[in-house]
This record gives structure tokens, C-alpha cells and sequence, in this order.
């Protein structure tokens, strides 16, 4: 019998209300990811890829009774409460593309929240610093997020996406904000944490970075569509 | 955990918060100082209420009540008494030896007639005589040159005391310090003579307006007394009306000493005289009762009550008083605090209305702390989203603010004591600075201050830069206008004494209002914020990590 998908969505329908109008983004987009893989979701601009991405992390809600999600063969995007966010505190990590630092923490503060948020703070300390210290950026632990460089800052998002040990890496547009050289290093540190065995699920429009991952799904009309 | 390490951030690293503390700490300090000043005001007329009445008052005006010394015995008898002391109460004029030539200022007083002994026991008169001579030496040191108590004569506390000169033996007469206009309080609250003169040096001429038992007016009698010493009640309006004197004094003065009681309706003597019935007792207005240590005034009332019924019976009793004491329903018998009840109730309701009328600091402390939470939430909305794509609940989120509140309350009230503690222990220097013209160092500097942030101005003006050039614009103009405010102010009386009733305002914190202050502050600033929280707590994740 063949092992259950890591992440699974069937039938997603997501619709959002733009004044009057109903605006359809997903149609039925099906999404399917094995333990260890990386798949890019390719797409125009508009096309649902950062929504399917929020659903996947439970971010938000398909429309009522149209689709659902699975992690590791259990039905999660019905979960509730403190177990919607357990989800999203240990079995996901997100990163975006305007990295999404709060101004006030500090790098190793930014990096250990999630920690914090599960009620590990010093226990993961350790962890946490031997993360960011991979990532080249032991020199910035006490750094604010304006004190540092836009590749930086999202070394320090992918760092705080990774310190409670997710499943899964769910990437939107992590190159989006930054200029070709960074973005390319940024992309050499994904390459390095997938073959490390983390799952990567990453948005992007951008085929020459969609090219970098094991498998790439399009989004078109709101449906998903292997490439 | 990660809650509480926001929040401190948030409070730490901007400057919305520090106002909205010092919006808080503004008004907790306004009620503070504002209730610390009635009650205090209440406590010192109600302590001296009590001091200068004892616990309880027996009252027959005009005619007076004969017989008193039976019923002070029958009072002190009562184990509910410590003492009880015989007063006549009256109005007259006193003439007073200034200013110098035929034509003296002559001003209305109250008089009192006392027994110097029990009037003491009952009280505490001794401790209101104003001049005593320095205790030691170095509270001579402390005193001016010109400090008339460096010349005081040692006798004069117990001159005082005795309202009778020591030398020559003649009654004295004490009066209160602000009767005569020659003592000028000082800022240190010490009193210099104006002019020159010191009451205690001088004679005054009384003048008293006898009353019948028919409620007629009779000759007026007057008498020369000398001031054998000043006393200093702290209640203005008795230190500036009262004087005392000895009560055979006030009683022969007024008639109402012991005399011979005449038939009236009989037929004339040969020598055209009324027949004698027998002795008419010499009568008092008052009789001021002192209770034992731990008996409220109204467990007195009540054994003056029956002391009074006992002596009452007595004399209705006894065929040789052919002057029969009032009928009980005639004389009130009232604890001090009933007694002044007309003077103590105003006040009563109007610290209270006070209280009430600046609760609405709370509305403003929750009004403030909602706004400004509100707009800090709006700025916020990326850091909630953020927060919640970590796994963050919405209880986290909620209680960040909420904590966020309850620091600000707890920050703002203590700040708010502090600064009310600070205006209230110094309210009598404030109000003295006040009260005169400032001095030439404080505009200038205000002026000097306002130069210096006008050329701020210009040079930030001149940098191109928009806020800071404001920011100093605005605070070249306050103190420019503050140097002009202080240049132009001539002194204000705000706490006139005339009809505060006392000399100095009252100057204690009321630590229970404050208390309650502080914790309405809290509550109101947690309510305050519990509204913004909630709408963070409500915030989609989604919209929130979209707005960029």
C-alpha cells in the first residue's frame, strides 16, 4: 500500500466578494505534495496561487462544503481553535515575500517567536541560534529587522519559518522582493534545506525559479494542472 | 510568554504609549488632588469643629441656663463624661487701640465667656494660644529679628491660659489672631506685626448688649481688658471673629450673673423697692461636654440626655430653686458633628459631588486609551496577521493588548499619584508663588528658552526638514507666550482664607481616594483597550499579510 500524500488539497473553490461581485480566484484545484518533495505552484499574477498557499497553511477557509485539505491523510481544513493553530505553529512554516519581520523584535527574537507562541521560548533557544548562525547571520542577532538587507531579513523569515522543526515549508514568492543575485542565494539556501529532506511547497510566477523544484503545478482558471 | 515580551515592545519603542501614560497619570492626578483637597478640607473643619466644642453642646440662647454648675457636676458624674465646661456665647464690639489718635477701629467680635480650667479640659484650648515664647534655643535661632516672640514675656502662655494678667491680676481677653489686622501670616507660615503693633501689649475696650428675659435690650456695658494673648484656631472664620474673657466677665457684662430674684407683682417696699423672692442663679449660654476615650459623641448624647433629665428633675424638685431650669424641649443637646451639620454637610456633599464629577476622568482615560489603541491596532494589522500565520490565538493576540491597557493603567495611576502627591505636599508653596508676581529669573529664562528653540527653528527650517521645524515652532511660541504669561502676572489669590475658612489649604494626600483612583484608572484603561483588542483578535490573517 502506497504511503499517504504529505500535504493534499481536492476540490478547493475560494471566492472572494469584491463589493457586490463574486469573485471566483480557485475552481476545484486539486494539490498534492509526497513527503520530502518540492513543488513550485506556477501562475500569472491573480491566478490563486497565494490563496491555494493560505489554504494549504489554514491560513483561511475554502468556501463552505467545496474542498478540503490533508496532512499526512487527516482531514485539517475543518481544524478548529487551538488545533488550527497548532497546525500552523508546527506542522507548517510560512515564508513571504516582504518577509513579514515585526519592526520591534530583534533577529533572534523574530526567529524564536514561533517558539514563544508554542511556549518553548529558551528551550529552543539553541536551536534557534544554530539556525540563524547556518544562515550566516550570527553577526545580527541583536539586529533589528531595519538594520539589515532585504536578503537578510529573509534569511531571518525562513529561519523563524523553520524553528519549531515544520513539516512542511510553504514559500510565497520567496525571491519576489529581491534583486537576482540574492534571490538566487536565497534559492541555493532552499535547495540546501530540500535536500536536508524538508517539503517544500513554493509560489512563484517566475518559471526560472519554478525550475529549481522537484515537480512544478500550474494554476490556470483556478484549477491546478500538472506542467 | 511571547504575549507579555510584544507588549513590553510596543510600550518601549514608541511614543504613543508615553502619552497615553501621561494622559492617564494627568488625570488620575487631577482627581487626586482635587478630593485630597476637600477631604482635608473636611477633616480640618470637622477636627477643629471638634477641638473648639468638645463632643457634645447643650444649647439655651439668649436667656441661658441657670444652674449650670448642678449640671456640669450631674454631666462629669455621667462615666460616659470626662469633662464639662460652662461657656457664655455672645456678640459685642471691640475697640481696638489702633491706629494711633481719638478715632479707633471699632469691629464686631464673638464672644465667649469661659472657665478657663474646665474650658481647657474639655478643648484643648491651650494648645491654639498662638505666642509662646521659644521652647530652646535654637528655636530662637530660627526666628527672625523682628520676631515679636523673641520679646514675649515668659508668663504670657499662662496669662493665656488663666485670660487674667499674672502682675496686676485683672482679667485678660484672648482673641483670635486675624480679629485685629496686625498680624501678616509669612510664607513660612509664621506671623509678623504689621505697623509695629502687637496685640499683646495693648488694651481694647469690649462693649456687650445686654438682653432681658423678656428679650429687651438694656444698657450697654463695656469694659476695658487687656490682650494677654492670641489664639489661632486655623478655622478663619472663628480666628477672625472670636475673642474670649473670663466668664463672670462675660456674665455680669450681660446680666447674667447671680443676683436677687424680686417680686414683681407685689405691692413696693416703703423704700419704693420690689419685695426679694430669693437668689437668681447666674446662667451660661452653652455647657460643652468632652467624652471619655472610646465613647463615640452620640453614646455621650445620649448620658448628657439623661444627666440632663436627672438635673432637671432635681431642680423642679427642690423648693429652694425658685428658678427652674428649661424644659428639656426647650435646649439642644447635640453632638459637635450635629451642632455644625450646616457647616459640615455642604462640604460633605460637595467632596462628594466632586467625586462624582471627576469619575468622569475615567470615561476619558478608557476614551483615550481606546483611540489610541485603535490607531495603533490599524498600524498593527500586519504584525496580527504575521502572528497569527505562526500559530498565535486569538486569546495571544487579545491579551496583548489587554496587557498592553492594563500597563498603561497600572503606569498612568502610579505616575498620577506620584505627581498628585508631589502638587499636594507642596500646594501651599504653589499657591504662595502663585499669589505673588513671578520672578525676574522665570520669564527670562522662558524668554531665553524661546530664543534658543525659534533659532532650532530656523535651522531645521533651513535643513528642509518639515516636523522637527514644527516641533521646535511650537515650542518657541508656548514658552515665549509662558515667559509673557509669567512677565505679566501681578499675583492671584485663589485660596482666599475669608472664605475658605482656613489660613492654609490642605496639604495630605487622601490615600484611599487615590487608591481607588489608581484602580478605576486601571480597570477603565483595560476596558478601554479591550475594545481595539478586540477587533485585533478579529483581524483576518489573510487581509492583514496582503496590505503591504
Amino acid at each position: 500500500m502506497s504511503e499517504a500524500p504529505l500535504l493534499q488539497a481536492r476540490d478547493l473553490h475560494k471566492t472572494y466578494r469584491m463589493g457586490r461581485l463574486d469573485v471566483p480566484v480557485l475552481r476545484g484545484a486539486d494539490f498534492t505534495m509526497r513527503k520530502g518533495e518540492w513543488v513550485a505552484i506556477l501562475g500569472s499574477s491573480g491566478s490563486g496561487k497565494s490563496t491555494l498557499m493560505h489554504l494549504l497553511g489554514l491560513l483561511d477557509e475554502p468556501d463552505r462544503g467545496r474542498g478540503g485539505v490533508w496532512f499526512e491523510g487527516q482531514p485539517v481544513a475543518g481544524l478548529r481553535g487551538g488545533a488550527r493553530n497548532h497546525y500552523r505553529n508546527r506542522s507548517v512554516g510560512f515564508v513571504f515575500q516582504f518577509y513579514h519581520l515585526l519592526p520591534e523584535l530583534t533577529v533572534l527574537e523574530n526567529a524564536m517567536l514561533p517558539c514563544r507562541v508554542a511556549g518553548a521560548g529558551r528551550a529552543a533557544a539553541g536551536h534557534v541560534r544554530s539556525l540563524l548562525t547556518a544562515f550566516g547571520l550570527d553577526h545580527r542577532l541583536h539586529h533589528r529587522p531595519r538594520e539589515l538587507s532585504g536578503g537578510e531579513r529573509q534569511r531571518v523569515a525562513i529561519a523563524r519559518a523553520l524553528a519549531n522543526e515544520p513539516r512542511v515549508l510553504l514559500a510565497d514568492e520567496p525571491t519576489g522582493n529581491l534583486d537576482a543575485r540574492t534571490g538566487g542565494e536565497i534559492l541555493d539556501m532552499i535547495t540546501g534545506l530540500h535536500r536536508q529532506g524538508l517539503s517544500i511547497a513554493m509560489v512563484t510566477h517566475d518559471p526560472a525559479v519554478a525550475a529549481r523544484a522537484d515537480r512544478v503545478v500550474q494554476l490556470v482558471d483556478g484549477r491546478v494542472a500538472d506542467r | 510568554m511571547y504575549a507579555i515580551q510584544l507588549a513590553n515592545r510596543y510600550l518601549t519603542s514608541r511614543i504613543i504609549p508615553l502619552i497615553a501614560v501621561g494622559a492617564v497619570a494627568l488625570c488620575v492626578a487631577l482627581v487626586v488632588i482635587v478630593v485630597s483637597v476637600m477631604s482635608g478640607f473636611l477633616d480640618m473643619l470637622k477636627s477643629s469643629g471638634r477641638t473648639l466644642m468638645g463632643d457634645v453642646v447643650i444649647n439655651y440662647p439668649v436667656r441661658g441656663m441657670p444652674w449650670y454648675d448642678e449640671l456640669v457636676r450631674a454631666i462629669e458624674a455621667e462615666p460616659a463624661a470626662q469633662a464639662a465646661t460652662p461657656l457664655v456665647d455672645t456678640y459685642g464690639l471691640l475697640r481696638m487701640p489702633y491706629p494711633q489718635g481719638a478715632e479707633k477701629e471699632v469691629v464686631t467680635a464673638n464672644v465667649w465667656g469661659i472657665d478657663p480650667a474646665s474650658f481647657e479640659r474639655v478643648t484643648d484650648y491651650s494648645r491654639t494660644l498662638h505666642w509662646r515664647p521659644p521652647a530652646d534655643q535654637a528655636e530662637a535661632d530660627a526666628m527672625g529679628p523682628d520676631d515679636p516672640r523673641r520679646k514675649l514675656s515668659p508668663r504670657i502662655v499662662a496669662d493665656g491660659l488663666a485670660l487674667r494678667r499674672g502682675d496686676t491680676g485683672e482679667p485678660g481677653l484672648v482673641m483670635g489672631l486675624h480679629v485685629s489686622i496686625v498680624n501678616e501670616r509669612q510664607r513660612d507660615g509664621s506671623y509678623r506685626s504689621r505697623y509695629g503693633w502687637f496685640m499683646p501689649d495693648h488694651r481694647v475696650t469690649l462693649t456687650l448688649v445686654p438682653i432681658s428675659a423678656k428679650g429687651t435690650v438694656a444698657e450697654p456695658r463695656e469694659q476695658v481688658f487687656p490682650v494677654v494673648n492670641e489664639f489661632r484656631s486655623a478655622v478663619y472664620q472663628i480666628d477672625k471673629n472670636r475673642v474670649m474673657i473670663p466668664l463672670a466677665e462675660a456674665q455680669r457684662m450681660l446680666r447674667l450673673d447671680e443676683g436677687t430674684l424680686h417680686d414683681m407683682e407685689a405691692p413696693p417696699n416703703a423704700d419704693g423697692s420690689q419685695p426679694v423672692l430669693g437668689r437668681s442663679p447666674a446662667r451660661v449660654h452653652r455647657v460643652l461636654v468632652r467624652a471619655r476615650p472610646g465613647v463615640t459623641p452620640d453614646q455621650l448624647r445620649e448620658a448628657v440626655e439623661t444627666a440632663y433629665a436627672r438635673f432637671e428633675q432635681a431642680c423642679a424638685a427642690d423648693p429652694s430653686k425658685l428658678v427652674k431650669p428649661p424644659l428639656r424641649e426647650m435646649v439642644s443637646i447635640l453632638t459637635w458633628e450635629q451642632h455644625l451639620r450646616d457647616l459640615i454637610g455642604p462640604v460633605e456633599k460637595e467632596r462628594e459631588m466632586m467625586r462624582i464629577l471627576f469619575s468622569i476622568v475615567y470615561l476619558v482615560c478608557a476614551g483615550l486609551v481606546l483611540s489610541i489603541f485603535w490607531a495603533i491596532v490599524q498600524e498593527k494589522s500586519r504584525d496580527i496577521g504575521i502572528l497569527r500565520s505562526i500559530g498565535a490565538s486569538r486569546g495571544g493576540v487579545l491579551w496583548i493588548f489587554l496587557q498592553y491597557g492594563l500597563v498603561i493603567g497600572l503606569v498612568g495611576g502610579v505616575v498620577g499619584i506620584g505627581l498628585g502627591w508631589l502638587v499636594i505636599t507642596n500646594i501651599n508653596a504653589i499657591h504662595q508663588a502663585i499669589g505673588e508676581r513671578a520672578p525676574l529669573w522665570s520669564w527670562t529664562a522662558c524668554f531665553a528658552a524661546s530664543t534658543i528653540a525659534l533659532l532650532m527653528t530656523v535651522r531645521q527650517g533651513l535643513r528642509g526638514v518639515l516636523l522637527p521645524t514644527l516641533l521646535w515652532l511650537v515650542g518657541a511660541i508656548t514658552l515665549g507666550l509662558a515667559g509673557a504669561g509669567l512677565m505679566a502676572h501681578r499675583g492671584t489669590l485663589i485660596w482666599d482664607p475669608a472664605v475658605y475658612y482656613f489660613s492654609t489649604i490642605p496639604d495630605r494626600v487622601d490615600w484611599v481616594t487615590a487608591g481607588i483612583t489608581w484602580l478605576g484608572a486601571v480597570v477603565f484603561s483595560v476596558l478601554g483597550a479591550s475594545v481595539p483588542a478586540a477587533k485585533a483578535a478579529d483581524i483576518d490573517p489573510v487581509r492583514a499579510l496582503r496590505h503591504e
